[in-house]
């Protein structure tokens, strides 16, 4: 993408993040009657999740009392922005890369902290102390899945020798890096879950604190901060398919194609794990991210540097 | 536009964003604004990094200093009495003096800035500064990666041992006396 | 983007931790003056290394070492900020005066 017309980059990334968002809907739907073993109307886990949208886009605003308004608003836009900042260093063919920087991994890296800042200010400026004390879930949750998923990338990006994500893609012309780095794959699903704040990892806007830091949001306001929910959850789906996967790599159909098919197969994965998977006490995760995640990532790095020398 | 008006926009707007946000942060009321007003002025630094084309070092200082500015914020709300500055209350001391030396420091780091002649070597900016950084801390100064790493490890061990709950010699609450009543 | 102008913007950034440092009263606020100081300094190398170094991996080695004296900084600092409330009960300066004469 060249500097005079950013309006390619701006519909890539667009409609990268929106279809996703729509898939992660529609999924939802779909993995919610497979739960529970009911059948699945077409045309209703289509249409369902734009119903919804169009519904939540009417409900009516509320607010709380001395609410801090600026960073309430820039939340979720935080959230948005760097999915797609994420979604921008990552090729959908053979050049077909908003941003393909040189340090593809940092900067996904430096999406994750402010994904972080993003959530706690969305639990702190409702002035409420559900959301809050979701805002500060999250806090502990970032600091327990950083670590492994930083390492993770690290050691995916030794065998191609470079820190971007095109480099990494080629790197796997012959062997897929999941295949490779076995360990790769599900430490960095568990990361992405965690990031996303989804399912089992659902600490920030969880059930069990009456939805969260979204307790007290409502309207607009709700659909937005759903939408970049999904938007951070297609990010890390398609980083992996790009990282683990192969990116754009594969015979007969077209890049594109076989990019979104292997982004679609992780977004499933993540949605079932969803419905399927409890939600993990705090605690608990906190305990197995400090004590058995990072020593696993760790192994995972050695040995992938073991094999790059 | 052409690329070096756009670069010089982008470099005095994230330049000059980034002291308004750090002299917001001592302006603000509520602390959690404070502690992010900070993390906007690094991000602003970092940006400008990104534009000398030291990316990887832009992109790392965003990645730390989010965590970081985080717990300060974490912080900020354990500790102080009026987190969110519902009411206003300003909590300075020496404020004159205070004035006086930032001013005196700014005006003199400024003057050496402006005035001094520094040799003319622009870096290369087609060249490849993450992967020299990379030969650079793994060659030549291969000891001065591993001190920082042992400072770091030194370091973690250090703050645990300070905060943490249980010691040798009995719980961490015993013996603590609350301040003097009157505040002068 | 000359290097008068980065180096007037560090300066500012510096001028401003060092207000921040020496006026504020709760410990957190001096801590990111401290940082501030040093945001202006790495901001000065890295100035240095693209204008006036030739790129020379030196300059940012300068650059990643001040990010660990932050953060070695940082932690200590949050873990003496605990220590002293704990024992002190403690969240300002003006509180810790046991030893004034």
């Amino acid at each position: 993408m060249n500097w005079s017309s950013p309006l390619p980059a701006l519909l890539l990334v667009g409609a990268v993040l929106g279809l996703g968002a729509y898939a992660v809907a529609v999924l939802d739907g779909a993995a919610a009657l497979v739960t529970a073993r009911q059948r699945l109307p077409l045309g209703d886990i289509v249409i369902g999740p734009l119903r919804q949208a169009a519904l939540a886009a009417r409900t009516r605003r509320s607010t709380t009392e001395r609410p801090d308004l600026q960073a309430w608003a820039l939340a979720p836009a935080l959230l948005a922005g760097m999915a797609a900042g994420a979604v921008a260093t990552v090729p959908f063919g053979p050049d077909t890369a908003v941003a393909d920087v040189d340090d593809g991994i940092v900067a996904f890296g430096a999406v994750m902290a402010v994904v972080m800042v993003g959530v706690y200010l969305h639990g702190w400026s409702a002035n409420s102390p559900l959301p809050l004390v979701g805002g500060y879930r999250f806090i502990a949750l970032a600091l327990s899945y950083e670590m492994p998923l930083a390492l993770v990338l690290i050691a995916a990006a030794l065998p191609a020798e470079s820190l971007s994500v095109g480099a990494i893609v080629e790197s796997q012309y012959d062997l897929w890096n999941v295949v490779r780095q076995p360990l790769g794959l599900p430490l960095y699903l568990v990361a992405g879950t965690g990031l996303a704040f989804w399912g089992p990892l659902n600490g920030a806007d969880g059930a069990d604190l009456a939805g969260g830091t979204s307790a007290e949001v409502s309207g607009p306001a709700r659909l937005m901060w759903a939408l970049s929910r999904r938007f951070v959850l297609v990010a890390v789906a398609v980083m992996g398919a790009a990282v683990f996967l192969g990116g754009w790599q594969g015979p007969w159909l077209p890049a594109p194609l076989w990019m979104a098919l292997k982004t679609l197969a992780l977004l499933a994965v993540l949605v079932a794990a969803g419905h399927r998977l409890a939600r993990v006490r705090l605690e608990r995760f906190v305990v197995v991210a400090w004590v058995v995640f990072i020593p696993l990532a760790l192994v995972d790095v050695f040995v992938s540097g073991a094999l790059a020398l | 536009m052409s690329r070096g008006a756009l670069v010089d926009v982008a470099f005095w707007l994230f330049g000059g964003g980034s002291v308004v946000a750090a002299w917001l942060v001592f302006r603000t009321d509520s602390m959690v604004r404070a502690a992010y007003w900070l993390l906007a002025s690094f991000a602003g630094v970092g940006v400008v990094m990104v534009l000398l084309n030291a990316r990887f070092l832009g992109l790392v200082l965003v990645l730390m200093m989010a965590g970081e500015m985080t717990i300060m914020a974490v912080f900020m709300v354990m500790f102080m009495m009026n987190p969110a500055g519902l009411n206003p209350m300003t909590m300075v001391h020496q404020h004159r003096q205070a004035k006086i030396a930032g001013v005196v420091a700014f005006a003199g780091l400024a003057l050496v800035g402006v005035v001094a002649e520094f040799p003319d070597r622009p870096a290369d900016p087609d060249g490849e500064p993450t992967a020299e950084l990379g030969r650079e801390l793994l060659g030549d100064s291969m000891l001065l990666f591993e001190t920082a790493g042992v400072t770091l490890l030194a370091t973690m061990i250090g703050s645990i041992a300070i905060a943490s709950k249980r010691g040798r010699y009995g719980d961490a609450e015993d013996g603590s006396a609350p301040p003097p009543l009157a505040l002068s | 983007m000359r290097l008068p102008a980065l180096l007037v913007i560090s300066a500012a950034l510096f001028g401003l931790g060092v207000y921040g440092a020496l006026s504020q009263q709760t410990f957190v606020m001096i801590m990111m003056g401290l940082e501030l100081m040093l945001n202006g300094a790495m901001l000065a190398a890295v100035t240095f290394w693209a204008m006036t170094a030739g790129g020379a991996p030196k300059g940012q080695l300068l650059t990643v070492i001040v990010m660990t004296v932050m953060a070695v900084e940082a932690a200590l600092g949050f873990a003496l900020v605990i220590g002293i409330y704990r024992i002190r009960k403690a969240d300002m300066t003006e509180k810790l005066k046991r030893l004034r004469g």
